[in-house]
């Protein structure tokens, strides 16, 4: 009989993922694939491709018909999301699930019921988790958010209603911000979600954000999975995640974890799925939202608890019980970074080009989850995330220390990464001693390693013996032995 | 063969470099030190460098956008122009001015115009933003570089451009 085989509609890192989830359950994986992508990594680890389209996402990644036509074409029965694109789309759920396949994610009543914010709110409200003051219902004028304002006080934070992965957010610091800030969230939203609806909420200063991994499946079980640590985001985007939260006693965890089940029991939940709070400065926690998906970060929580977050969402979609009896007992701390496709020496500017060599790390503790190989290009039309590093160890302090050594080995040609930035960051006495909060690095200033002593002398001796093979593979090449050491060294103008 | 390094404030004519032996057994010559050992290429400007004292360090060598060398060595980076002699030569004999104001502004990246925030005839100072560019689903502020006249804006809202393609056109110093 043959396998059965999965259809990732997705791209980069997280379809890679997937696909490793697939060869270790003897699932044949299936790819799809935009223009930009035809020669990617994860187009060349399946076992079929299919064509969906141009470069944009929305004329390809995006369209639901193209995904569920490479799903006939090949035969898949399953269909696995990732994260981003139509993740956290109840309508392409569904329409899976009307084309006879099997979706690996969540019921799409779920998707539906966690994806708008203001419904989202008043079923967790009415599950007893609490939330951060806010609007119920999406704000028909500015006057509305800054009456809100007025009452429950500022900063406020205004956010798109279909919004998630840190776009179409903003702060508001206070009235006269408003109506400026309420026209350009409305604006992003409608460009980046097709829907105009904005909320404002309380915005709790120096928060952590502390998320709790859940997994349930279709007997009724729900897992939490211990907590992740997020904290340090930006520009709402986060970076370095860690697994567990040295800011989370095993009393705090506790408690967290019970809300989190409670909150996706309240949508019925199956499939592996995350509880964002945030947690304030006094220990109250807040419900922010939850992920009906995957999460970028998981692999810190896989590799703590020892589980394959992405193989037991297959086996429960395909109708089994999760292979978890209970809560796994923790092991260690890990450590996840994000490597981006940008220049930290440049204010972040995005890096996108062709990878001309590549060197990840490897050695004990460390993972490597990458979506990108030597020759592939970064193309404009995505996420810039190259690959995510974890560093696992007995302590933070371990799990730190490996992750300084797994950075040190990566060496990525072509184009700039954040490595850099992350050595810096891993270094900052606030984050040895775990001082943080979501608003640690919107004043963090990046500076780059000081060099040491010789190094810039072996930078000099290096620039100049590459210009040297440079100049040397431009000029007309001469026949025989190649020129004696002292040709090289006689000046090459000097008919002066 | 002689280079020349400069550094922002290494004045006009910057570190002089002379080549004394090519690789594998480099040595430069560099005011009135030595840098020498064995060198060796892995690849497309990478290099392992093992000095005489026994000190390894790989580099990775690559060009700016502007023609200049970016060497990276573990978590550090060193941005400087290298000069062949003849061009090194030619710049001082412009008298070492401070460095002559630019004629435009261009893309450092592949992207889209989203927003244009000046117009020709408009004074701008120094780091104030110019357009804004979306690239990689993030909005960029392309800042001038220095203070002056717009003499022209040559793209518009909406418009992709390509990585070095000009966006604002500076007027010509009236010094």
């Amino acid at each position: 009989m043959n396998p059965p085989r999965l259809l990732i509609a997705n791209r980069g890192e997280i379809a890679v993922r997937i696909i490793r989830a697939c060869r270790d359950l003897g699932i044949s994986p299936v790819a799809v694939y935009s223009e930009a992508d035809r020669g990617s990594l994860h187009v060349r680890l399946a076992d079929h491709a299919v064509p969906i389209g141009p470069p944009p996402a929305r004329e390809s990644y995006l369209v639901p018909e193209k995904l569920l036509a490479a799903a006939r074409k090949t035969g898949a029965s399953l269909v696995h999301p990732g994260f981003g694109f139509l993740s956290e789309n109840a309508a392409f759920a569904q329409a899976v699930i009307d084309a006879g396949l099997t979706w690996v994610g969540p019921r799409p009543f779920s998707i539906g019921a966690m994806g708008s914010k203001t419904e989202s709110r008043q079923r967790m409200l009415a599950a007893g988790v609490p939330v951060v003051p806010g609007m119920t219902t999406p704000a028909a004028s500015a006057a509305e958010v800054a009456a809100f304002g007025r009452e429950n006080g500022f900063p406020l934070l205004l956010k798109a209603a279909a919004g998630g992965g840190g776009k179409g957010m903003r702060v508001v610091r206070s009235e006269s911000e408003v109506a400026e800030a309420f026209a350009r969230t409305q604006s992003e939203a409608k460009s980046y979600f097709a829907d105009d609806r904005v909320y404002a909420e309380l915005f709790v200063e120096h928060p952590r954000h502390i998320e709790v991994q859940v997994l349930g499946d279709a007997t009724g079980k729900v897992l939490a999975i211990g907590e992740r640590e997020c904290s340090l985001q930006r520009r709402h985007q986060k970076v370095l995640e860690e697994c567990p939260s040295a800011a989370v006693s095993p009393e705090l965890r506790a408690k967290m974890e019970n809300v989190a089940v409670a909150a996706a029991r309240a949508v019925e939940y199956v499939s592996a799925g995350t509880v964002e709070f945030l947690l304030a400065r006094d220990g109250r926690f807040f419900f922010l939202e939850m992920n009906t998906r995957i999460q970028v970060e998981h692999p810190v929580t896989e590799c703590v608890y020892g589980v394959d977050l992405v193989a037991e969402m297959i086996r429960i979609a395909l109708g089994k019980p999760m292979s978890l009896a209970e809560k796994p007992a923790a092991r260690g701390h890990a450590i996840e970074c994000r490597v981006y496709a940008e220049d930290p020496g440049r204010a972040f500017a995005p890096s996108p080009g062709r990878i001309t060599a590549v060197r990840w790390p490897g050695g004990p503790g460390i993972r490597v989850d990458a979506g990108l190989t030597a020759g592939d290009v970064v193309p404009l039309d995505y996420d810039p995330m190259v690959a995510k590093i974890t560093a696992w160890g007995t302590s933070r302090d371990e799990a730190r220390r490996r992750m300084l050594r797994a950075l040190a080995e990566t060496r990525v040609q072509g184009i700039q990464t954040s490595v850099p930035f992350f050595v810096s960051l891993l270094n900052d006495p606030r984050v040895v001693s775990n001082d943080v909060s979501t608003q640690f690095l919107d004043t963090y200033k990046f500076v780059p390693p000081a060099p040491e002593e010789g190094q810039m002398d072996l930078a000099l001796a290096a620039a100049v013996l590459e210009s040297l093979e440079q100049t040397k593979s431009v000029r007309p090449q001469t026949k025989g032995a190649p020129p004696a050491a002292w040709r090289i060294a006689r000046p090459t103008h000097g008919a002066r | 063969m002689k280079f020349h390094a400069r550094f922002p404030g290494s004045g006009p004519s910057g570190i002089a470099l002379r080549v004394e032996a090519p690789p594998p057994s480099y040595e430069i010559e560099t005011e009135g030190r030595t840098l020498a050992g064995n060198a060796r290429r892995l690849g497309d400007g990478v290099w392992s460098l093992v000095t005489l004292d026994g000190r390894q360090a790989e580099a990775r060598i690559e060009r700016t956008p502007d023609g200049g060398m970016r060497v990276r060595i573990g978590a550090v980076t060193f941005e400087f122009d290298l000069l062949d002699e003849l061009t090194a030569r030619a710049l001082l004999a412009t008298g070492g001015r401070a460095v002559r104001k630019a004629k435009h502004v261009a893309a450092a990246m592949p992207g889209r115009v989203l927003r244009v925030l000046v117009a020709a005839g408009d004074a701008v100072s120094a780091g104030q933003p110019l357009i804004v560019l979306e690239a990689m689903k993030m909005e960029n502020e392309v800042k001038s570089p220095q203070d002056g006249i717009v003499s022209g804006v040559a793209v518009a809202a909406g418009q992709p451009v390509n990585a070095g393609e000009v966006l604002v056109r500076f007027a010509a110093d009236p010094a």
